[in-house]
């Protein structure tokens, strides 16, 4: 009841015709910005800022969330046309989106984000007004131990990433965690392999591998094929652009992975959207029964990881409102602008601004139906850029993954190591090196790394600490399950194999 | 100490009446305001609060933009503006972490030495918390807990260089007292460990306190500043709670390019001043619940190097390997 009302009150102050209006240029300025390679929500928000002084503080929290959520949106566009990931929670999309537009279906896999970001991006709404103050409380109980599991678990992943090999996965993978750990060491103040370049002391971006990786090694890789400019199949007929009824089917319950798992992982402090769309990714493949196709353009293994990104929105604002813990950086800003507007962000927010939080809540509601309605008309416009000819297909990527990168830092050095790994990635093609569990290992690694040192720390050394609590039990547990997937497979062959001799 | 502050400012009195001064120079066009932090990190919250109240109470004939630098725990943004040699429209927003970074990683060449120092304009103070049902009252229940159990209690904070870090190193070596320091790269994961019950002990900003405490999660034991602060009349500095060690602040404030014209630093020195003392910075100040930390140039000198050689000592107690 008190819910209700809360929302009905939510809706008059998000549909004041200024609030709508902020809402508006939000979601639209977070589509444009999620749709740029390079410039991500925070950057934009921060930007931003200095404007919002002489708002009124509702509509600038509903306009700045909404570029928030809105990136999201826009962050797959770039992936699934021209593998390069627009934010760091589109890298997985990568996998299944770009080879989903490589077969002609660029409409569909652009389609299906629309619809996934829309149906998660409502179901963390949702999950933010029901279920706040009680989840946040259970994020609290996860601590180090926790993360280390979940972090083990997302790793474990890596034996559905792999291709035909599992031991070139582990390789990749382990070059990724490598990778992760170059920088200062949080714990000592050490530098690791930083061969004595300052720019490595905070470590590697991972959004620049990631793009390097992806986006130039695909470049490199076509540049040294001598076909004549072949395009990329384009669909005909608009009917062809949009997802079909057999695409939604399929994506039922990707829809509902990706809701679930995005919303839980936001609310975690220490979580974030990149280890909740490889989680949801990963889930996907787990309980496919086309497993073998994942990889190969599937339209599941998109819509899971783009409606993670987008509910794990409505998750993170679970800590950010009610405890007044930011958990990502986007959140952290939010909290900087709460804190700069006179607001005390904090256990107390809610109840004392019901105003605000009702009114962001009605308005994400309103947001995601206009992110729909925005994002779905544009699709058969960018499934346009692939009609490019291939020879200027490609230098156009180089040249959006150049910009984007610099636009994120401004750093030479940044340009540098995307050539390194854009190499690397092209390395890695020839010698069939599958490029996702790198990615998985690099996210993952430093916090994995933390995690387990906090928690021996905590544990006085004793590794006990990781069995012993029961949440990270159970998610160790699944993590070995996880890992043992491919040998059931293996099992399961050497029997057909040998019932038919 | 203070006879040496005293010196300073006389002289600086006596060598320069700034306002005379800052009139020879004006900045022509728009001036950058280096942070070592990406988009929504401290130093650039500050420097876009700080860029709007420029605007606001016009205080410069031109627009004041934040650039952000981020790496190498601000290497990469000392390094740009040293880089910047002569450059009269390029300003740097320093922390304690500018200081302390050269300190320990040979990767990081430029000290704050290297620049040239505008003023001081921020002091942030602390205080020590703990969840609101620890059994530990007060700070010295605390530390004779940790003294009882060496090594189980747990104090979560950020690397090992940061002010919490040196805050337990002070106390530790004060009281022969001995916990734990568990590293968190997040603010919000520092609060919600102790919260959650997953350590003990944290040093937090007031601000950030004040909500947990209204919200009756957290209990503050003391505070680390010289004064108590307006949020916190009841509790006890850390002097006043029994510990006579030296109170560590986090600094912000204002650098330029190596190479700068005297009249250069007159004029941005008078712009902090003047800029410190409009209500719109006062507000700001005690919103955060920071002291105004403001000292000019010289004075800033004189700290830098009282501050630098205090952590060369804190850091080589902490165990850790200082390279300058």
């Amino acid at each position: 009841m008190e819910i209700l009302t809360g929302l009905l009150h939510g809706f008059a102050v998000a549909f004041e015709p200024s609030n709508l209006l902020w809402c508006f240029v939000g979601v639209f300025l977070g589509t444009v910005v999620g749709i740029l390679p390079g410039l991500g929500p925070p950057a934009t928000i921060a930007m931003l800022l200095p404007l919002t002084f002489s708002m009124n503080p509702a509509g600038a929290i509903i306009m700045l969330a909404g570029i928030y959520y809105g990136a999201k949106y826009g962050g797959s566009t770039t992936s699934i046309l021209m593998n390069v990931p627009g934010e760091s929670a589109s890298v997985v999309t990568c996998i299944d989106g770009y080879q989903m537009a490589k077969k002609g279906r660029a409409g569909a896999a652009l389609g299906i984000a629309a619809i996934a970001s829309f149906v998660a991006g409502t179901v963390g709404v949702l999950g933010l007004m029901l279920v706040a103050p009680p989840l946040a409380k259970f994020a609290l109980s996860f601590s180090s131990p926790e993360y280390f599991a979940l972090m083990s678990l997302g790793l474990a992943l890596v034996v559905l990433l792999a291709g035909r090999s599992i031991v070139k996965a582990l390789l990749a993978a382990l070059v990724g965690l490598w990778i992760a750990s170059v920088g200062t060491d949080l714990f000592s103040t050490t530098s690791r392999f930083t061969f004595g370049r300052m720019e490595l002391l905070s470590g590697i971006d991972f959004v620049v591998v990631a793009i390097g990786v992806f986006a130039l090694g695909e470049v490199f890789s076509n540049m040294e094929t001598r076909e004549d400019a072949t395009l990329i199949p384009m669909p005909k007929g608009i009917r062809n652009l949009l997802p079909t009824w057999q695409d939604m089917k399929d994506s039922r319950f990707a829809f509902l992975n990706g809701s679930v798992v995005g919303f839980l992982v936001g609310t975690l402090p220490g979580g974030g959207s990149t280890i909740a769309s490889f989680l949801s990714y990963g889930l996907e493949k787990a309980v496919s029964r086309r497993k073998d196709q994942f990889g190969t353009g599937v339209i599941e293994g998109v819509a899971a990881p783009e409606g993670a990104n987008n509910s794990e929105t409505g998750g993170a604002l679970v800590p950010l409102l009610t405890l007044g813990i930011p958990g990502s950086g986007t959140t952290a800003i939010l909290l900087a602008a709460l804190v700069l507007w006179g607001f005390k962000p904090g256990p107390l927010f809610i109840p004392e601004h019901p105003d605000l939080f009702w009114g962001l809540v009605a308005s994400m509601y309103i947001g995601n139906v206009m992110l729909l309605v925005l994002n779905l008309p544009l699709v058969p416009l960018f499934a346009q850029v692939l009609r490019t000819p291939v020879y200027m297909l490609y230098p156009l990527i180089l040249g959006v993954s150049m910009v984007g990168v610099y636009s994120a830092s401004g750093s030479m050095f940044d340009l540098t190591l995307l050539m390194v790994f854009g190499l690397l990635g092209y390395l890695m093609r020839k010698l069939d090196y599958p490029a996702a569990p790198l990615i998985l290992g690099l996210a993952l690694g430093s916090g994995m790394e933390r995690a387990l040192r906090q928690s021996l720390m905590m544990s006085q050394g004793s590794l006990s600490i990781l069995v012993s609590r029961p949440i990270s039990a159970v998610m160790l547990a699944l993590a070995l399950l996880v890992l043992m997937i491919p040998l059931f497979g293996k099992f399961n062959a050497w029997r057909l194999r040998a019932l038919e001799a | 100490m203070m006879v040496r502050y005293a010196v300073f400012v006389l002289a600086a009195a006596l060598a320069a009446p700034a306002g005379a001064l800052a009139q020879a120079y004006k900045p022509s066009r728009t001036v950058e305001l280096v942070v070592h932090t990406g988009p929504g990190g401290g130093s650039d919250v500050l420097g876009r609060a700080l860029s709007v109240m420029a605007e606001r109470e016009k205080l410069l004939p031109v627009r004041m933009v934040v650039v952000n630098k981020p790496g190498g725990n601000s290497a990469v943004a000392a390094a740009y503006l040293s880089e910047k040699r002569g450059d009269p429209n390029t300003l740097g927003l320093f922390t304690g972490v500018w200081l302390q970074t050269p300190l320990v990683s040979p990767e990081a060449k430029v000290t704050l030495k290297d620049l040239t120092p505008i003023a001081r304009l921020v002091l942030e103070p602390a205080v020590i918390a703990v969840k609101a049902d620890a059994p530990y009252k007060t700070l010295a229940e605390f530390i004779a807990a940790a003294k009882k159990n060496p090594g189980a209690l747990k104090q979560s904070g950020g690397s090992n260089t940061s002010r919490d870090n040196v805050v337990r190193q002070l106390l530790q070596k004060s009281t022969g007292a001995r916990w734990v320091f568990i590293s968190f790269p997040g603010g919000g994961e520092r609060i919600a460990a102790l919260i959650g019950g997953h350590v003990d002990i944290m040093v937090i900003e007031p601000e950030e306190a004040g909500e947990h405490i209204r919200a009756g999660n957290m209990r503050v034991l003391a505070q680390i500043s010289e004064h108590r602060l307006p949020g916190y009349p009841n509790v006890p500095t850390l002097k006043e709670a029994g510990f006579d060690v030296p109170v560590v602040p986090q600094v912000r404030g204002m650098v330029a390019p190596p190479g700068i014209p005297k009249v250069n630093v007159a004029y941005w020195e008078d712009f902090c001043r003047r800029l410190t003392r409009t209500p719109s910075w006062q507000k700001y100040i005690a919103d955060n619940q920071f002291e105004d930390g403001y000292q000019n140039a010289a004075d800033l000198t004189a700290f830098y190097e009282e501050f630098t050689g205090r952590m060369r000592d804190i850091l080589k107690d902490a165990g850790v390997k200082i390279l300058r």
